[in-house]
Order: C-alpha cells, then sequence, then structure tokens
C-alpha cells in the first residue's frame, strides 16, 4: 500500500505500470498471455482504453488488490482505473483544498463530503459496471472506473497496448471499453492453450469531445 | 366713367392676382418639398429606429434565452437536485423539478433521460416513459453542451431550454420551458417601443402565437405574414386596418416546418405625429402668408390705382381747361411725387397763363420762383419804382461802318451786357427800344433800396462802357457812348393788353420823365440823367445839379442831377469844381446874373463843364435879351421829343 502510494507523484504511465506489475507477479503455472492493441478508426493507438478478459466457464476467481484514486491538481488521478469487482478504493486527497467526490452511476453511488487527506474508509466497489467520478464543487473534474467481474484486465498506455498475464487456458470473452467510445464493442471470442501468447487487437470509434466545464 | 372704372379694377385684379398666385406657387412647391422630405425623414427615421428596434429585441431574446440556460444550469449543478435524479424515483423527481421551475419562473421542467425518453415532467405527468417531443434540441445539447429554442407545445409556442445533468458526464436532460404568450410580447415591446407579435408560419395556416396588437389588427396581419416575412426583413410598409404600419420580421426558429417569426410593427402616423405637428405649423404660417398677402397687395394695387385714375381725371379737367383741379398728393412714394408734380404742373400752368410775360422778364431763379408760388401780385397796382432808360448814343454812327451782322450782334452784344448788370442789381428788362432798354427796379418784386440799387446799376454801366472803349478803338470803331435816364415815381404796375397778348409792365408820368431824362443826356452831354426823386432816395452819391426842366403841361418844374459817383471816390479837384459850379447856379437863380455870368465864365473850359456852360451862356444872353418876368422859376421847358 505504502509502496504504491510512493509512486503516485510520477507520472501516470508509472502508476498503470505498477498496477500492471502487480497483476502480473500473480504466481501462475502454465499461465497464457493475452497482448492487447487498441486503435482508433485512423489506426492512432488509443490510450486509456481499458480491456478485461471474462472466463466462459464459470465465475473468475476474485483477487483482493488494493486501489486508489487520488485528487491531485484538482484532476482525478489516473483518469480511467479498472478494478475486480469487490474492491474497495482510496481517495486520497493531494491538494491543499477540500474535494466533494461523488458518483451517481448505478453499479457505486456513494458521496465523500467535503474532505481533506485521505477518507479512513475507503469505498467499495460490488457491482460490476462503468462508474463516473466527479466533484460536487469542480465540474470539471472527472474520473472513470471500471468494474469488471474478473482479475483479468489491463489498461493501454499512450502506446495503445496492454498486456494480460497469468490467463489460464481455456475460453474467455475479452472486452474492451473506452471513456471516449461512440458505440459498445462486442467481446471478443478467445481460446487460451497454456503458455501461450496471443496478440489480439482492437480498433474503437471514437465519438468527439463533447463540451464539458473547463478548470477555472 | 364705367369703362375707367373697369380698367382700373383690372389693373388692381391683375396686382392681386399676380401676388396671390405668385405666393400659391412658392407655397405649394415648397410645401410639396418640405413634404416629401418630411415623409422621407420620418420614413427613414422610422426604418432606422425600427432596426435597432430589431437588434435590441433580438439581443433582448438572446440574452433572456442565455440568463434562462445559466439559470437552469444553476438548477441542474445543484447536488441536491442531481441526487434527486440519482434516485430514479419519479415522485420525487417531478417534486423537485415543480419546485426548481418555480425557483425560475419557468412554466414547466422535464427530465429526459439518455435515451431520449421522458423521465418525469412537471407539464403532464403520464409523459413518463414516452420519448421527448424534441430530439433535436436534445441532440443540439449534445452537441453544444446547452441549447435553446423555441418549440411548440399543443398551439402554445414556448422557450425551450435543454441543459445536462452532469455528473459529472450528462446523465440526463433537462428541458426547462418558458411559455411565449401576450405577457411575454408585452415586455418586449416595453423594450423595443414597438408592437410585438410571434407568428408561426410552419403550418398550412399561419398562426398568431402572441402579441400586443389590438384585436382589430391581427387579421389584416395575419391575412400579410407570408408577405411579411419575406419582404420584411429590413422594414416593409403595410396598412393595418385603416392604419399604415412599419413593419419588420426577424426569424427566430426556421428549421423545416417550424418556422416562427418575430414582427414587429410601428405605426407609421405615430412615427409621423412630430412631423405632421410640424405639417401644421407649416400650413398654418401659409395661410397667415396669403391672407397677409392678400391684404396687403390689395392695398397696394388701391394705392397704384386710386391716384393714377385720380390724375387722369384731373388731366382730362386741364384739357377741358379747367386748371382749378386739385390732385391730392397722397404718400411719399413715386405716386405721391407724381401727384405733386402734376400738381406742381397745373399751379405752373395757371400762373403761366397769368405771369407768362413777366417770366419771360425776370431771369432771377428766385423772382420766378415767387412768381409761380403767386407771392406776387401782377394784377396791376401802384407802387414806388425806378425807371431807367438807356441808349447807345453813337450807335447809328457805329454801325455806319459795319456790316448787318456786326452791327447787329453788336447791338446784342451791348444789351446783353446791360441786361446783366440790370439783372445783377435785382432789376428787370422791361423791353427793348431799338438801341436801347427800358428797366425796371422795384417791379414785380419790390426791395426797400430800389433806387440805391438803379442807381448803382446805370454807374456800373457807364463804367462799364467807358471801359469798351479802348476795346473798340482798337477794331477801328468810335468811341461808344451811353446815355442813362433815370427816375423815381409811383407808378401802376400789371399786365396790360389784350387777353391774347398780356404785357407785365410800368405806367405812368414818372415814366415818360424817366425817357426824356435819358434825350437829355445828350442836351447836357452827361451819361447819366436822375431826377430829383431818386437823387434823394440815394444817399452817398455826390450829385451834380444839372438843371430844372418843366414838362409840358406840369407845373412843377423838375430838378435834374447827374450822379458823379460815390462819396469819397470823386476827386477833390472835381468837388471845388462842383462847389463852384453849384455856387454859379445858385446866383443864377438868384438872378445875380453878373456874378452868375462871372462864375460860369470861370468853369467854362473845365471837363464836363463845357457844354453845360454852353447852355447856360445861352440862358443868360436869353435872359438878358428878354429879361425874365417876376414868377421865374428858373426852369427850362421840355417840349416833345
Amino acid at each position: 500500500m505504502n509502496s504504491l502510494t510512493e509512486c503516485y507523484p510520477r507520472p501516470v504511465k508509472t502508476a498503470l505500470r505498477a498496477i500492471v506489475f502487480v497483476l502480473a507477479a500473480a504466481p501462475a503455472s502454465h499461465a497464457a498471455t493475452l497482448e492487447i492493441s487498441v486503435t482508433d478508426a485512423r489506426g492512432a493507438p488509443v490510450e486509456d482504453a481499458v480491456v478485461w478478459a471474462m472466463p466462459k466457464t464459470g465465475p473468475a476467481p476474485l483477487r483482493k488488490r488494493d486501489a486508489a484514486i487520488a485528487q491531485r491538481d484538482k484532476a482525478f488521478v489516473p483518469l480511467v482505473s479498472v478494478i475486480q469487482t469487490g474492491t474497495a478504493v482510496q481517495f486520497p486527497n493531494q491538494d491543499p483544498i477540500r474535494h466533494h467526490v461523488y458518483s451517481f452511476s448505478p453499479p457505486k453511488t456513494f458521496e465523500l463530503k467535503l474532505y481533506a487527506g485521505t477518507p479512513a474508509a475507503p469505498v467499495l466497489f460490488d457491482k460490476p459496471g462503468e462508474v463516473l467520478l466527479g466533484c460536487n464543487i469542480h465540474d470539471h473534474m472527472i474520473a472513470y472506473v471500471y468494474v469488471v467481474d474478473t482479475p483479468w484486465f489491463a489498461k493501454t498506455g499512450k502506446d495503445g497496448e496492454a498486456k494480460i498475464e497469468g490467463l489460464p487456458a481455456g475460453d474467455y470473452d475479452v472486452q474492451l471499453a473506452h471513456y471516449g467510445q461512440a458505440v459498445a464493442q462486442a467481446a471478443a471470442s478467445i481460446r487460451l492453450r497454456g503458455d501461450e501468447t496471443l496478440a489480439q487487437g482492437f480498433a474503437v470509434a471514437l465519438k468527439p469531445p463533447v463540451p464539458r466545464p473547463q478548470a477555472k | 366713367m364705367k369703362l375707367r372704372t373697369r380698367s382700373n379694377n383690372r389693373l388692381q385684379h391683375r396686382i392681386v392676382v399676380f401676388f396671390v398666385v405668385l405666393l400659391i406657387a412658392v407655397q405649394l412647391t415648397s410645401f410639396l418639398a418640405i413634404r416629401y422630405a418630411i415623409e422621407r425623414t420620418a420614413q427613414n427615421s422610422l426604418r432606422d429606429e425600427m432596426r435597432v428596434g430589431a437588434r435590441v429585441f433580438k439581443r433582448l431574446l438572446d440574452q433572456n434565452s442565455q440568463q434562462l440556460i445559466e439559470a437552469t444550469s444553476v438548477l441542474t449543478y445543484d447536488f441536491g437536485f442531481r441526487e434527486a435524479i440519482g434516485t430514479r424515483d419519479r415522485d420525487t423527481i417531478t417534486s423537485a423539478l415543480r419546485n426548481h421551475a418555480a425557483r425560475i419562473k419557468a412554466s414547466g421542467m422535464s427530465v429526459i433521460d439518455m435515451e431520449g425518453k421522458f423521465v418525469a415532467d412537471t407539464h403532464d405527468e403520464s409523459n413518463a416513459g414516452k420519448t421527448y417531443p424534441h430530439p433535436d434540441m436534445v441532440k443540439r445539447a449534445q452537441l453544444l453542451g446547452r441549447t435553446s429554442g423555441i418549440r411548440m407545445m399543443g398551439d402554445k409556442p414556448y422557450q425551450v431550454v435543454v441543459v445536462p445533468v452532469l455528473a459529472p458526464l450528462p446523465i440526463a436532460w433537462v428541458a426547462m420551458t418558458f411559455a411565449i404568450d401576450d405577457g411575454t410580447a408585452g415586455d418586449l415591446q416595453r423594450l423595443s417601443s414597438s408592437d410585438v407579435t410571434f407568428v408561426r408560419v410552419g403550418g398550412a395556416e399561419p398562426q398568431l402565437l402572441a402579441t400586443t396588437l389590438p384585436p382589430s389588427r391581427r387579421a389584416p396581419l395575419l391575412a400579410q405574414v407570408r408577405m411579411l416575412i419575406g419582404y420584411g426583413r429590413d422594414g416593409v410598409s403595410t396598412h393595418l386596418g385603416d392604419e399604415e404600419f412599419e413593419v419588420l420580421a426577424t426569424p427566430l426558429e426556421d428549421t423545416g416546418d417550424l418556422r416562427i417569426f418575430a414582427l414587429l410593427q410601428r405605426s407609421v402616423s405615430e412615427g409621423h405625429a412630430p412631423y405632421l405637428a410640424l405639417q401644421a405649423v407649416l400650413m398654418f404660417l401659409a395661410a397667415f402668408a396669403l391672407a397677409v398677402t392678400l391684404f396687403g397687395s390689395i392695398r397696394i394695387a388701391r394705392r397704384i390705382t386710386r391716384p393714377v385714375a385720380e390724375l387722369a381725371e384731373a388731366a382730362r379737367e386741364i384739357a377741358r381747361g379747367n386748371y382749378n383741379v386739385r390732385v391730392n398728393p397722397g404718400g411719399d412714394d413715386e405716386l405721391g411725387d407724381l401727384a405733386r408734380s402734376f400738381g406742381g404742373m397745373v399751379h405752373e400752368l395757371t400762373e403761366r397763363d397769368n405771369i407768362r410775360d413777366a417770366l419771360g422778364k425776370v431771369a432771377s431763379t428766385e423772382v420766378v420762383e415767387m412768381l409761380l408760388r403767386g407771392q406776387i401780385e401782377l394784377g396791376g397796382e401802384e407802387r414806388d419804382v425806378t425807371i431807367m432808360f438807356t441808349d447807345v448814343r453813337n450807335f447809328t454812327a457805329l454801325a455806319e461802318t459795319l456790316t448787318p451782322q456786326q452791327s447787329l450782334s453788336l447791338l446784342n452784344e451791348f444789351l446783353t451786357a446791360i441786361s446783366e448788370v440790370v439783372e445783377a442789381h435785382g432789376g428787370v428788362v422791361d423791353k427793348y427800344l431799338g438801341d436801347g432798354v427800358m428797366a425796371i427796379f422795384g417791379a414785380p418784386v419790390m426791395r426797400p433800396d430800389d433806387p440805391e440799387r438803379a442807381l448803382h446799376c446805370a454807374l456800373v454801366i457807364r463804367k462799364r462802357v467807358e471801359a469798351l472803349g479802348p476795346t473798340l478803338a482798337a477794331r477801328g470803331l468810335p468811341h461808344p457812348e451811353v446815355g442813362l435816364g433815370m427816375n423815381t415815381a409811383r407808378v401802376i404796375a400789371g399786365n396790360m393788353g389784350s387777353p391774347s397778348r398780356l404785357n407785365y409792365t410800368v405806367l405812368g408820368d414818372g415814366v415818360n420823365l424817366a425817357s426824356r431824362l435819358e434825350g437829355l443826356t445828350k442836351r447836357y452831354h452827361v451819361p447819366i440823367v436822375a431826377g430829383s426823386r431818386t437823387r434823394e432816395s440815394v444817399p452817398g452819391i455826390v450829385w451834380r445839379e444839372l438843371d430844372k426842366v418843366r414838362v409840358k403841361g406840369k407845373t412843377v418844374a423838375e430838378r435834374i442831377y447827374e450822379p458823379l459817383g460815390r462819396e469819397g471816390e470823386v476827386g477833390a479837384a472835381d468837388l471845388a469844381r462842383l462847389a463852384r459850379w453849384h455856387e454859379a447856379l445858385e446866383d443864377f437863380r438868384s438872378r445875380r446874373f453878373t456874378s452868375a455870368h462871372a462864375g460860369f465864365e470861370a468853369l467854362a473850359d473845365e471837363r464836363g463843364y463845357v457844354r453845360i456852360i454852353a447852355i447856360y451862356m445861352g440862358y443868360l444872353r436869353e435872359l438878358t435879351a428878354n429879361p425874365p418876368r417876376d414868377d421865374w422859376d428858373a426852369s427850362f421847358t421840355l417840349y416833345d421829343k
């Protein structure tokens, strides 16, 4: 936990890698690797796309992992998070001002009224789905949390690449989500054998950005 | 007479008609020009005002919708409101909507979900779950973040504002509605100072949505809506009922079959009202000027024609020979001047009939004026005058050496010179008698010093003629001599003769005597012989008594004198001689013939005495031969000339 929080001042990418590292560190023998590559309609890499693999055979095992979404310089860091259902997320406020974090999204509706520092109780995300976070006193602040029913997930970096490791052999539905996507992507059905590394590409159609409140 | 009056009236009428027609033409022209300018100005300023009004109106609408958007946005950011939406509890949401709509005085408020379906609607709660009827508005809000427009709900127009409920991305849309009704139009009318009408032309029939117009004008406006929208973007004039209006059309919504326009109307006559007042003032001024011109031109015409008619009548009277007409001189203008000149002419003609001869005799303008003014009586009266006869003595001898033309011109030269001297001394030349002149001092103008003037005149003539001598001698002509006889007497002065040939002159013994005295100058060889009354009347003169003469038929003898010159101008030797002469004359008259003879003899060779001594020596010889009787008065009897 502490080692993670120490990472926060570093760029987002580092944080993402940390998460990937944690995921990849899980011991697994005969595990397959899924290499994801996401591009937009013009073939440019898409950052912050979330992918997760849902085993077709039975529920996936729950792996308890810590997660945190910080508020820094009146912005949520990271902008996009992906977590397994049942994860408790910390909301450390690193700004000298208070924030009022809320969500009206059906998977998780909550409100952290004006606070400073890190609230004692983390917020438990117990239903899968997309959760939008906002700050009641800073209209421009936004964060996306994808809550998925699988421990096998990843988020693309600037290069549009993501890697899911330690997948047991089997059939999976690989799903992709991006906050800017115009339409929901159909899941890609794949079969993984042990020790296999499979490359899977996705092309997403992105919406033009909608007008949003600007930081003041 | 009737004809004359008519012609006068015709001139008068022509003057009046000319001025009045001229004024009317000028006024009509200027009135039309002003009216045209006024109408143009009024129309333009009205149109300009309308355009400004339309801009203000559009701006007001924009601001209004902007304010509604902001107000609605503030509501949707309200955390409580968002929480209420988040509950998905319809009753709670509807209640919250009512509360929030009331906060900003909206007519209604709806929440639409991301699928374009009503979550809740205050207009009609049963709408929940139904599709929102204006998906285009939601789409626009999605693109622009927020939007505003006019939409129909039933047959009523509403300003619809669509803003998202952000959490922090849109989780729903809020549509806030504000009714556009006559009240809205009224508010806008107050701000844009035009009548405001909202119309819809999308459907088959144009529909009047809201207006500030009175009901009577609505139908005509509605009937012309399509034309007004087509041509009224920059303003168009039209009649609504009986009144002209300037109408300006502003599109509010123009998408597909939904076409909503705002029409701004302003009454042209109201816009023209200030100009109409100006026109009324101009009309009044024009009427006033016309009245003044009519009155003035009639007066002027009368002032011209009346004296003209009077003068014409007077002229006719004079032509008939009636001088007894008086012309009213009138004012100081040209006509008055004409009347006065005419009067003067009449007077002059009248006088001239009486005085034309006297006028011929006097050159002095002063005398002429006195004659003309009637200050001198010419009817015939007794008065004291001094009469003078002159004669160029040896003119016949002179003439013999000259051609007839030369002698006549020489004579005229003399007569002219003498006449000038006479007139210079205030006398008048009565007539020319051959080479002589008869002059009168004291008639027709009488002056107290007439004898003196006459005598000085005589002295000047004597001197002039003496001075002429050397000049003529240089031309080889004989020395001229002048004889002047003068006498002062009471005579009759006046116009004499027949009416057709009147002659102003003087008559009487005194006149004859003066003529005789002129004749005596030859006898005594002196230039001037004057009667005793002349001598008595003129002081300051050295006189030499010449003789005592008795005119035939008269008992009283007249002493006659020669003026030698002014006192002081005569030399001492002459005065001494004169004394000796008067002494000898006194001896003679006192019958002391011996001593008289001695006195005469002593003067016999003196200059100027040769002739007179010779005469007196002759008297003495005669008296010695025929001693005088006791009643001898030492006079010499004048017989006929």
